[in-house]
Order: C-alpha cells, then sequence, then structure tokens
C-alpha cells in the first residue's frame, strides 16, 4: 500500500510538472542550437582580402612608431576576437568654416558633417569591412588634432559599419569614444590603446554560458517559488454560514411599535479655504539611435563626434 | 434492534440516494422488517456472535465481524427516545466526492488523504442535539443620530438631526440547535450548521440503521447556555438591523425579555472522516444534509519542498537559458 502511495504521489508529481520540464528541455535545446551555430558563424575566415592590412594611420603624428606597432598588435587580436575591423585614423587639418571647404572639396563648412564625411569615406574608399568590403562589419576612429589662430578643431569621430552599425547604439558610442576624451592629451597611445578594449567590450561576441545569468535569474525565481509556497499553503477555513435569521419563525421579527421621531435638528458651517497647485513641469526628450546614415559612396554607416 | 431483510435476511440500511429501506445483498427496496430483540448491554452481536465493542453512549454502530447495522432499543427509547430526525440525504459516495473536489487543489496533502482506501473510513454518524424554542421581545429606546454633509460655493454645511428611536418587536426563535455530544467539538458542529428542517421528520429507528449514532450524553440544561448565546446574538443583530441607517446611538434603554422556552432533543445527520497523519487526527466534518465540509487537510513537509523546489528549479533553469539565449542572439 505504502508503494502505491508513492508510485502515486511520483505521477502526480511528473503530471503537475510535465508542461515545466519540456519547457526547460526545449529551451535547453534552442540554446544549444543557437550557441551551436553562433559558434559556426564566429569560425567562418576573414571574407575581405581587398583592404590594405594597415589599421593605424597617424597623419597627425601624434604617436611614435613604437607606439602605432604596439596598436597595431592589439588591434590584430581584438580583429581576431571581434571579428570587425578596427581602423584608427589621426589627423590634423581644417574641416571648419567655408574657406576649408573650398580648399579641400569639402560639402558642408560644419565641422561634424565634415569629420563623418572624411570617416566614412576613408572607410569607403580603402574598402575595409572583416566580412565584405562594401557595408563590411567595422568600426573606424578618425581623430583630427588641428589647432589654428582661430581655435582648436580638436575632436574624434566614429564610423561604423555591417554588424557593428547594427549593434552600437549613440549611448555606446559615447562610451567608446569616452577613453579618447579622457587621455587624447594627457596620454595619446593611452587614448587609443582605451579605444580599442572599449570596441571589444562593447562588441564582444563570444558565445556560453555567463554565470551572472544564473545569479540574474535566481532572485525573482525565488520570489516566485516562496510566493507559489504562500499561496499553497494557505487553506480557508469553514465559515459560518448560518443566517442571522435562520431559526426565527416566519424568518423575521414582527414589529410592534417603532418610532423615529425627530427631536431637534442643528446646522453648523465652515468655510473651505481652497488654494490652487502649481502648473505642470517642463518635459524633456531624447531622440536618437546609432547615428544611421550614408556615406558619399553610397554605403550605410553609424556614428558619432565628439568635439573638444 | 436490527433491520432484516423479508426477502432475503440480509441487514437492510436506510439509503439516503434512494430514500427508502434498502437490502445491499439483494437490491430490494422497502422490504426492511425490525428484529425487536433487545440489544441492551451486549457485547456479542446477535446476528453473528462477533465480538461488538460499545461506547457509554453509543446508540447505533456497526458489528466489525458481519458489517451488520445494530440499533440499541434502550437507547432510542423512552427518556433517549428523539422526537425528530433529519435523515441522511447524503450517500457516502457523494460525500467523498464533495471532499474530493474541495482538496483537489490543495497540492500539498498528504498522496493518500484523498485516496479510496481512507475516504472509505467515513462514517455516517447521527449527533445527538437539543432543538430550543425561545419566544423573546424587544423593548428598545435611544437616541439615534444623522449626519448629513454636503458643501455650496465654499462653504461646507453640517447638518446634525437627532431622533428618539423605539423599538417594540417580538422575535420567535425555533429550533436552535446545540449538540448534545460530548465527543463531538462544538464549535465544529457550530460551523456544519445550518440544517434545512423542512427536511426534518418524527423519529423512526429505520433510518439509523447503516449507520452509527449517539444518544444525548449532555443534558439539555447543561447546554442551555450555547442556545441563549446564539439567540441573543441573533436577537442583537436583527435589533441592529431595524435601525441602521443611523450614524450613532446613544441607548436609553435596552430589554430583551424572554417570555417563553421549550426544547426539544433530535438526530441530525453528519458524515466524520478522521484521517491520522504522523500520529495526529485530523477530522472533517461533512453536513449530511446539505454537504457543507468543515476541517482541514494536513500539510506535507516533503510535498512543500519537493514541490516548491522543483518550480524554483524549473524557473531558475527557464530564466538562465532565455537570458543566455539573449546574450547569444
Amino acid at each position: 500500500m505504502g508503494n502505491d502511495y508513492k508510485k502515486e504521489a511520483r505521477r502526480q508529481y511528473f503530471k503537475y510538472f510535465c508542461g515545466w520540464f519540456i519547457a526547460v528541455g526545449v529551451l535547453l535545446i534552442v540554446v544549444i542550437a543557437v550557441v551551436g551555430v553562433k559558434t559556426f558563424l564566429n569560425n567562418r575566415p576573414r571574407g575581405n582580402n581587398m583592404a590594405p592590412e594597415e589599421r593605424v594611420y597617424d597623419y597627425a603624428d601624434v604617436l611614435t612608431d613604437a607606439e602605432e606597432e604596439k596598436l597595431r598588435s592589439q588591434i590584430a587580436k581584438a580583429e581576431k576576437k571581434l571579428r570587425m575591423d578596427i581602423v584608427i585614423v589621426t589627423i590634423d587639418q581644417s574641416v571648419e568654416g567655408w574657406e576649408a571647404a573650398r580648399e579641400y572639396g569639402y560639402r558642408s563648412d560644419d565641422w561634424e558633417v565634415n569629420m563623418q564625411d572624411l570617416a566614412d569615406d576613408f572607410w569607403d574608399e580603402n574598402g575595409y569591412g572583416y566580412n565584405k568590403s562594401y557595408e563590411g562589419d567595422g568600426v573606424l576612429l578618425l581623430h583630427n588634432w588641428y589647432e589654428d589662430e582661430n581655435g582648436s578643431q580638436n575632436g574624434e569621430h566614429i564610423s561604423t559599419s555591417g554588424r557593428a552599425e547594427d549593434s552600437l547604439s549613440i549611448y555606446d558610442l559615447d562610451q567608446i569614444l569616452y577613453p579618447v576624451d579622457r587621455y587624447y592629451n594627457t596620454d595619446t597611445y593611452k587614448a587609443y590603446s582605451e579605444f580599442v578594449n572599449a570596441v571589444e567590450n562593447r562588441l564582444d561576441i563570444s558565445v556560453g554560458f555567463d554565470f551572472s545569468n544564473l545569479l540574474g535569474a535566481i532572485c525573482p525565481s525565488t520570489i516566485v517559488a516562496f510566493i507559489y509556497a504562500i499561496v499553497n499553503l494557505r487553506q480557508s477555513k469553514a465559515k459560518d454560514t448560518t443566517a442571522v435569521n435562520a431559526y426565527v419563525v416566519g424568518g423575521k421579527p414582527v414589529m410592534n411599535a417603532q418610532r423615529d421621531e425627530l427631536l431637534r435638528k442643528s446646522v453648523t458651517k465652515r468655510h473651505i479655504s481652497t488654494s490652487s497647485g502649481g502648473g505642470g513641469g517642463g518635459g524633456s526628450s531624447h531622440s536618437g539611435g546609432g547615428g544611421h546614415h550614408h556615406s558619399s559612396s553610397g554605403a550605410s554607416h553609424g556614428g558619432t563626434s565628439h568635439r573638444h | 434492534m436490527i433491520y432484516k431483510c423479508k426477502n432475503c435476511g440480509g441487514n437492510t440500511v436506510y439509503s439516503p440516494d434512494k430514500h427508502s429501506m434498502y437490502c445491499p445483498f439483494c437490491d430490494s427496496l422497502g422490504s426492511a422488517e425490525r428484529t425487536d430483540e433487545s440489544l441492551g448491554g451486549i457485547t456479542v452481536c446477535p446476528s453473528c456472535g462477533g465480538e461488538v465493542r460499545l461506547e457509554a453512549h453509543t446508540s447505533a454502530t456497526r458489528c466489525p465481524s458481519c458489517d451488520c447495522y445494530l440499533i440499541l432499543n434502550e437507547r432510542v427509547e423512552g427518556e433517549y427516545a428523539p422526537k425528530t430526525i433529519i435523515p441522511f440525504q447524503l450517500g457516502k459516495e457523494t460525500c467523498k466526492n464533495s471532499i474530493r473536489e474541495k482538496f483537489k487543489k490543495f497540492r500539498f496533502a498528504p498522496t493518500d488523504f484523498l485516496s479510496e482506501a481512507k475516504l472509505n473510513e467515513m462514517q455516517g454518524v447521527y449527533v445527538p442535539f437539543w432543538f430550543y424554542d425561545y419566544d423573546t421581545r424587544w423593548d428598545f429606546q435611544a437616541e439615534g443620530t444623522k449626519v448629513r454633509v454636503w458643501t455650496s460655493g465654499s462653504t461646507e454645511y453640517t447638518e446634525t438631526s437627532v431622533y428618539d428611536v423605539r423599538r417594540d418587536m417580538d422575535i420567535q426563535f425555533s429550533q436552535i440547535p446545540v449538540d448534545a455530544s460530548e465527543q463531538m467539538p462544538d464549535d465544529v458542529m457550530d460551523l456544519v450548521e445550518p440544517f434545512d428542517y423542512k427536511q426534518m421528520i418524527d423519529f423512526n429507528p429505520e433510518y439509523m440503521s447503516g449507520f452509527y449514532a449517539e444518544k444525548y450524553n449532555m443534558l439539555s440544561d447543561a447546554v442551555e447556555g450555547r442556545a441563549k448565546k446564539k439567540m441573543s446574538d441573533d436577537a442583537e443583530q436583527l435589533l441592529k438591523n431595524t435601525y441602521s441607517g443611523y450614524g450613532s446611538m446613544k441607548v436609553l434603554h435596552k430589554d430583551l425579555q424572554l417570555r417563553g422556552s421549550h426544547s426539544d432533543y433530535g438526530l441530525l445527520p453528519v458524515w466524520r472522516y478522521i484521517y491520522k497523519y504522523n500520529g495526529v487526527d485530523y477530522p472533517f466534518y461533512v453536513n449530511g444534509q446539505t454537504g457543507k465540509i468543515v476541517g482541514n487537510p494536513p500539510t506535507s513537509v516533503k510535498k512543500v519542498w519537493a514541490y516548491t523546489g522543483t518550480l524554483w528549479a524549473c524557473l531558475t533553469a527557464i530564466l538562465t537559458l532565455i537570458l543566455t539565449l539573449g546574450a547569444n542572439l
């Protein structure tokens, strides 16, 4: 008899959790499949052999040769991991005002527009992109160091393409440019090295299990399990359902006499002080995406600029 | 006394489903014949000779050897003769299904709690009750206050009206039930109420065949205090219902006069299921007329941990997999 009840208890248990076990199993299969496909895609060879091998163009000459070599080495490792091209270009030329526009053939007198055009065109004309030479995956940092008697045009623009354009929001781009803003005037090499690190962090495509996901799941599931236990432990007790007139003959009392006679009445008054509240406050809105636009060659790019 | 079938000689019982005496051996209806041999002080079953243990107040029981239902004449006649009875209206199977339906969602109950074997231990018991009639009269006088508040412009007005409130009313209480059994818990018997007195009929011992029963073992005077408490609580509420429109009441005079009282003895039907778990009794009582259930099942700590733990593990796994999926897409 005892074994029968154990069997029955097991049957009830598996019947109750059948759907849950199936859900876990299906999800597990989906995760394994996704990880497998992604691993396969990540291990594909580089698809673009048209682009030059150079990744650091120091036209402004702000880096030593040794620093350039170290950056090239760092970028090579990061590219292998991210499967994206990373290009750093420094320049020292005016990109603002109509005089500069006439001299260099810019389409605008605006600093930001011209920085964007220069960055996008550099990427497109060299055919960068890890997987393909047009709209391929990668990022390019263009840092302008130009200064003259009219003021400084120092600032940088990041141009993104392909998967980098799809993945990076304006917020991500600002975070990636943040180390350049912070270190460019104290340690230029560190500024660019940290830039590469920031790109690596934001575009990490490594696959597999992240232990923090498990920790993130434990808290909500513990709360739900606790609520489940409380709800299922609660038992409604039997209530007194005997009506107050259940044992009264005829179901109600017999009223012999009933009187409700007004004895006195009084009225008091009170002045209500009113106060009106203030008006509504203002609001602000932010909009933006990854700075999507098209370059002169028609290729799609993302990007943003920081001017110092 | 024992009720036997005229056709086959088997023990006939009262069937709540068929509302008639029924022979479970030959399926005959209305074939019951009373054998009037006295069973007072018996220790052996007159039908099979098996040993029968009687409690001090038992008036009907079942022979554990031959399953024959025995009714003790001396405990249902004379001073112990009930005036009225409500025969069982719900059979055992109906009550078992009611209990299963009520507790099927309580997942943490032990597995065998709703098993057929355990529920079959359920016993139909006629519980002795005293029924009290009271002829009462309320004489009530008070000052009732009604307050009305309204606003006009920037002024708020509060009107307070005071009334002379008087009530003179008769309340006839009939058959307030109080159990007359030491064995039955009073609070549970109160919760098993109400019974529908429309099905109350003059006592006939044949309704006891097929069930267990006790004679009253608490005198009317000993339990009348509970009846008076029920009566005064109900009377108080009925009085309040007549002046519910007042915001407050300052009582000047209040008197509940008891002009007459009367009590009778009768039997009411209750199904009893005692479930034992870890050495503790968990009693359940079902109104044998209305099906109202009183009692709570025990909690299996093993089940609580197994179900909650599994739910927790499944949820954690699902959330982790979803987060992992999101991170890899």
